[in-house]
């Protein structure tokens, strides 16, 4: 009993929008509480040290500092540290709010300054005078395994864990008999997040009555109030967390970090607000990054080119506080390293070590070293192979037809079209004119090139924390319409989506209904934004619960017409009979029956129009698709890169609004760029960080991103209305899409592309070397 | 340090304020005229979120500090519609093109972008990709903002107001 | 990231601001435009106790024709510079190099004397006022002064200028006879610092020979620099002769102290540097040719 969809699948505008235009967006420095007090963390100026001592008493002395707090003020106030999105039962690793004896990365915080405002409480941490004794720092993750010094001590070898497959010596038969044995080490940089507005947030506490409200900055609210119920040993309801607008998470807002344990440790001593706002520096240096890994990836094929089995041994830094549990995400690499094409055999381990760095920290498609390492193995494979790197994938993808198919790694792929979009984005391209222009460019001494990457990603679970999403729907007096759902706006357009959805499903206009989201009082749990999930799941809970609610405005405008229900439909806010204009009766009508004439209502139904409802995940996952093309010119003199076009066909099913989709592919393609081409979170030999600024760490901008060309197959997946996620898949599949292109624009020097980032002198030197190293 | 008395007009009504030299005009903005719709990014003026008009010219407002701004005329993201809440030019473009996500970076653009175009109205692809190259955004890969500039462009200079809303806002936003 | 503390001063005219200069000594920096000092206060990896901002000091402003070269005013900001007619026509390479710093919101409060006076190595207005020859005016409470171009920039981020000095305006030649500039750089991304650049300022005789050729380079070294080597190879030669990849090669010789960081080795800055000089030579070839 669905309306006709009128807002579904089309571009409307979105809701968030007004208020973001004009500055009446609330980010969490935006608010103001009475009397609230500052905070500014001293932390760690080298990598790893013993603390002999810490002497607070100049800070303490100067005008305006109302605390500073260390690890014996805080850390004993730590009831349990374990995030829902995890679960308690995992061998979680350290995490410490303010660093207990030893400090283990550049940035680790030390110590908690609260003052008047943050000008004063800065000066105050330089006051702060600590004592460290230098100790040797694990900068690199590579060699920690070798190393004699450890990041924490209850580590052997730095190793936070490792997971695998089957024994690789089950294929090295395969192997050893196959025509073609490639292997490569792949090896990508650190990078990060950075979302525009950093980390933050305001604790503040009622001793009294045992109440802590927290506005913060996050991608879940809910994961925030059960964190700190359980770090403070408050219930449940005793906890609030309101957040209005957060500028930007992609990961590293899904938890909550160390400060913000600190902070809401600190808030139960104080008779104020608290409020934290990391700064640029501390958010480059300790917010947590990503990505730092390598592989030893490895591809059999037949003489045909057709891929008999797959491995990778994958090792990843940890850093030296990874949120959340490093080591479950890590396998992931492994499991969908065979991705979206027709692989016999596989096996993977995947290894997280532990550094004297930054943390770990969850970011856009957590696992995509897999895609990279592949798309570019696959690459390097076919170049070996004197074959097309689009002949030697044509052979090797999955169709739709195919499906359902499971993976050598037990993967259950369905509903997923690789070879669709593969085929798609070509076509978009002109493979075989941008190779006729490519040869005319070669013959005037000029290099292009053109990259692909298809991808298969898991999104949307219906399992554990993330496996179910609630929603609220209340029809008040008047007709208008309110829905809570748990998310808050970062971003991802959630308001509009549940808006939209919303007003088809009631039959309503898009103007006659709100939405109140972003606070733990009055919204329904829900797991928050991660996952490549909102979509899907805000279906469901909008599904679910407007319903109940269709049925009852239809049982009450029946009853009041005197028609069948059956015979009634609810359209531009009105019960009417089916064919039958200007028959029917009002949703505010109704609605001024159900709450102030309930003397009127059919026998059975109950008062008022508000309900709640839950959806639970059908699949334990939804798959989603796409193909990335990328063509680039590369100067060989400078080694500069220019991206030319840049197209991606993606299979995320129907679109709930094209121009969000759209908005997700983007942004996470640009963010992948940036991987590719320009982020980079540089330590030196003392695990230093040498790119804490935005001068140092290099965002693309307006000028170094062509302009992104959408191709759209759309197959449904088993959720609500057919939708799957597309939050994340734009940074999984651009990496390797334009290092390939560059590849192959430097195919005629015979260079093996095989680290990220591709910088000006990277290219320059791969270039010479290839020369230096005889003809290619 | 003895703090200074500033006096400048933000968004057409004059502000009395006594600052520490220290203070960047971005915090006093925020903090002392409650506007906060000026972000701050980066505070080492990198990103572009903090950007006002000062004097009509769009700049950075974590690097200048409140008492160098004393005697000024400035335009925050507050005072960029018109006063009844209609979206000016630009800013309804941001809406039309997907402009915008998160929308933290949102309010330096509608200014730079307001500046850019006044002082250029009819610009180029390459200049208009070069003069949203000083504002920083995580979200959109500029995809949207470009497509908004040039639309923004084209109806300044048609003269007419931006096209109207698809579906109008709810009113309490 | 916020700050230090400092006092702050806002004199009325040069006289007030070389006064307050000389009185506070070491203590007090000069403010104009802030575009990089602010940067350095707010990360407190600079500090000052006394801040003297130039803003009101009207003698630091105009662009006008004095004693046959152009003179800039050191407190004009960079976008007075692009924008001005006078500029453009007059001293074409300070025009275009304009258009490279930073983005157009940094330029509407940078100061060409600020950027002059910060002497960043890899800054732009310093490499085109050696590449023109440029004289340099200041103040201080021992009276005015002025400094050629060349003897300048002394090292990394420090000029000739005495800590009570004021730098007030920048003379530039005026394009005459058949002349070409151009300024190449190669920056990661739009609006950053150059990795390498070159200024090359062109001016051929009637029988296409180098009259003159002042090449100034950014980003190869402590300070911005003289490609000597270059100029002295190029001086009264037939410039239909010149290899540009050579002339960008020989530039490259007698560099001592070229950056290595994150955008790459020395060997690498030297590469990138050669084919700028090679790039903005052809360039201000053919605009001499043709002009």
């Amino acid at each position: 009993m669905t309306a006709a969809a009128r807002y579904a699948g089309t571009r409307v505008q979105r809701v968030e929008d007004t208020r973001l235009l004009t500055g009446r967006g609330v980010f969490v420095d935006d608010v103001v509480r009475p009397g609230m007090l500052h905070a500014h963390f001293v932390r760690s100026p080298m990598a790893r040290g013993r603390i002999r001592s810490i002497d607070a008493s100049a800070a303490l002395a100067l005008d305006g500092v109302h605390a500073v707090y260390t690890a014996e003020d805080l850390n004993p106030g730590v009831r349990e540290h374990w995030y829902s999105l995890i679960g308690r039962n995992v061998p979680d690793t350290p995490r410490p709010p303010l660093a207990e004896g030893e400090v283990r990365f550049v940035g680790d915080p030390v110590a908690l300054v609260v003052a008047v405002d943050r000008y004063v409480a800065e000066d105050a941490a330089e006051l702060v005078v600590v004592d460290y004794e230098p100790l040797t720092p694990v900068v690199s993750y590579v060699s920690a395994t070798e190393s004699e010094e450890l990041v924490h001590e209850a580590y052997p070898r730095n190793v936070a864990g490792t997971l695998g497959g089957r024994p690789a010596e089950d294929l090295a038969g395969t192997f050893a008999g196959a025509a073609y044995d490639v292997q490569e080490t792949i090896h990508q940089q650190a990078y990060s997040a950075v979302p525009m507005e950093t980390r933050g947030l305001i604790a503040e506490y009622s001793a009294p009555t045992r109440e802590m409200t927290i506005w913060a900055s996050t991608q879940s609210p809910h994961e925030v109030r059960l964190f700190c119920s359980r770090l403070l040993g408050l219930p449940e309801h005793h906890v609030r967390v309101v957040m209005r607008d957060t500028g930007g998470g992609f990961g590293q807002k899904a938890v909550p970090q160390r400060e913000d344990m600190c902070v809401m440790l600190a808030a139960l001593r104080l008779p104020v607000a608290l409020k934290w706002i990391e700064d640029r520096q501390e958010n480059l240096s300790s917010a947590g990054q990503g990505r730092h890994e390598h592989g030893a990836a490895r591809m059999a094929f037949d003489d045909d080119g057709r891929i008999l089995a797959a491995a990778i041994e994958h090792v990843q830094d940890a850093g030296a506080y990874p949120v959340p549990w490093p080591v479950q995400t890590a396998m992931v690499v492994g499991l969908l390293f065979p991705g979206p094409y027709r692989v016999p055999e596989a096996t993977f381990t995947c290894t997280s070590v532990f550094s004297n760095t930054n943390a770990r920290a969850a970011y856009r498609g957590p696992w995509q070293f897999e895609t990279l390492s592949r798309e570019m193995l696959l690459d390097i494979a076919a170049r070996r192979m004197g074959m097309d790197p689009i002949e030697l994938r044509r052979k090797n993808l999955l169709r739709r037809d195919e499906m359902p198919v499971a993976n050598p790694n037990g993967m259950p792929y369905d509903d997923v079209t690789p070879l669709e979009t593969f085929e798609h984005a070509l076509d978009l391209l002109d493979y075989e004119a941008f190779r006729a222009e490519q040869e005319r460019a070669r013959a005037e001494g000029r290099y292009l090139g053109v990259g692909t990457s298809t991808y298969i990603e898991p999104t949307t679970t219906g399992m554990g924390f993330l496996g179910t999403e609630g929603a609220t729907i209340r029809i008040e007096p008047s007709g208008k319409v309110n829905v809570y759902v748990a998310g808050g706006s970062s971003g991802n357009s959630l308001e509009t989506t549940v808006v939209q959805l919303t007003a088809d499903a009631l039959g309503v206009d898009m103007a006659d209904v709100s939405t109140i989201q972003g606070d733990t009082a009055i919204t329904p749990f829900g797991g928050g934004t991660g996952g490549s999930r909102s979509g899907s799941m805000i279906a469901g809970a909008v599904a679910e619960t407007a319903s109940v609610l269709r049925e009852r405005l239809l049982a009450i405008a029946a009853h009041r017409l005197e028609a069948a229900v059956e015979d009634l439909e609810l359209v531009g806010g009105q019960a009417v009979v089916r064919g039958t204009p200007g028959s029917g009766i009002s949703v505010a009508e109704i609605a001024d029956l159900a709450y102030f004439d309930t003397g009127k209502l059919p026998p059975g139904v109950p008062p008022g129009l508000e309900a709640s409802g839950r959806h639970k995940g059908q699949a334990p996952m939804i798959w989603a698709n796409a193909t990335h093309v990328c063509t680039c010119e590369v100067d060989v003199e400078t080694g500069m890169v220019t991206l030319l076009r840049y197209i991606v066909s993606e299979d995320c099913g129907p679109m709930i609004n094209p121009n969000v989709v759209e908005g997700q592919i983007a942004g996470g393609t640009v963010q992948g760029i940036g991987g590719a081409l320009f982020e980079q979170g540089v330590y030196d030999e003392d695990g230093n960080p040498l790119t804490t600024t935005f001068v140092d760490y290099l965002l693309p901008t307006s000028t170094e991103v062509p302009t992104i060309e959408y191709g759209h197959v759309e197959t449904p997946g088993p959720g609500p209305g057919g939708y799957k996620g597309v939050g994340e898949g734009g940074a999984i599949g651009a990496p390797p899409a334009v290092v390939n292109a560059v590849a192959d624009a430097l195919a005629p020097f015979g260079v093996t592309l095989t680290r990220l980032p591709v910088t000006p002198a990277s290219v320059v030197a791969l270039v010479q070397a290839a020369r230096d190293g005889g003809p290619a | 340090m003895a703090d200074t008395d500033v006096r400048m007009t933000v968004n057409g009504m004059v502000r009395r304020g006594t600052v520490p030299a220290r203070l960047t005009l971005a915090d006093h903005l925020r903090q002392n005229c409650g506007l906060t719709g000026t972000h701050l990014g980066c505070e080492h003026g990198a990103c572009g979120a903090c950007t006002v008009l000062v004097d009509g010219e769009a700049v950075r407002s974590c690097l200048v500090f409140a008492v160098q701004a004393d005697d000024t005329e400035i335009t925050t993201i507050e005072g960029i519609a018109s006063a009844d809440g209609r979206l000016s030019t630009v800013q309804s473009a941001f809406r039309d093109h997907h402009g915008l996500q998160c929308g933290f970076c949102t309010p330096g653009f509608v200014i730079s972008v307001t500046a850019f175009l006044r002082d250029n109205p009819d610009p180029s692809d390459e200049e208009i990709r070069e003069a949203l190259s000083g504002n920083l955004c995580r979200c959109t890969g500029y995809q949207g903002i470009f497509q908004a500039v040039r639309a923004a462009a084209e109806s300044l200079r048609a003269g007419s107001p931006a096209p109207e809303a698809v579906v109008p806002a709810p009113p309490d936003s | 990231m916020k700050p230090a503390a400092f006092d702050y001063h806002a004199p009325v005219d040069l006289d007030e601001a070389v006064g307050l200069l000389g009185e506070l000594g070491e203590d007090a920096k000069v403010i104009a435009g802030g575009q990089s000092l602010v940067p350095m206060l707010a990360l407190r990896l600079a500090a000052v106790d006394h801040l003297v901002d130039l803003r009101r000091v009207g003698e630091l402003r105009g662009i006008e024709v004095r004693d046959g070269a152009l003179w800039i005013g050191a407190g004009m900001t960079q976008a007075a510079v692009e924008r001005s007619a006078e500029v453009a026509e007059a001293v074409p390479l300070l025009a275009r190099a304009t258009r490279l710093i930073g983005h157009f919101q940094i330029r509407n409060r940078g100061t060409i004397g600020g950027s002059i006076a910060h002497a960043d190595a890899a800054a732009e207005y310093p490499a085109v006022a050696l590449a023109l020859d440029a004289e340099f005016e200041a103040c201080s409470p021992r009276g005015r002064r002025t400094l050629p171009a060349r003897e300048f920039f002394t090292g990394w981020w420090s000029t000739a200028l005495d800590p009570d000095e004021v730098l007030t305006g920048i003379s530039f030649p005026r394009r005459a006879g058949r002349s070409g500039f151009a300024i190449e750089e190669l920056a990661r991304r739009h609006g950053d610092f150059a990795i390498a650049g070159a200024a090359v300022a062109l001016e051929l005789d009637d029988g296409e020979r180098v009259r003159r050729c002042g090449i100034g380079l950014f980003g190869l070294g402590s300070s911005v620099q003289r490609a000597a080597a270059a100029e002295e190879a190029l001086a009264g030669a037939v410039a239909a002769d010149v290899r540009p990849d050579e002339i960008g090669r020989t530039a490259m010789t007698g560099l001592d102290s070229i950056p290595s960081d994150l955008h790459g080795p020395p060997e690498y800055r030297k590469r990138v540097g050669a084919a700028m000089v090679a790039r903005a030579w052809t360039k201000a070839l053919q605009e001499a040719r043709n002009g």
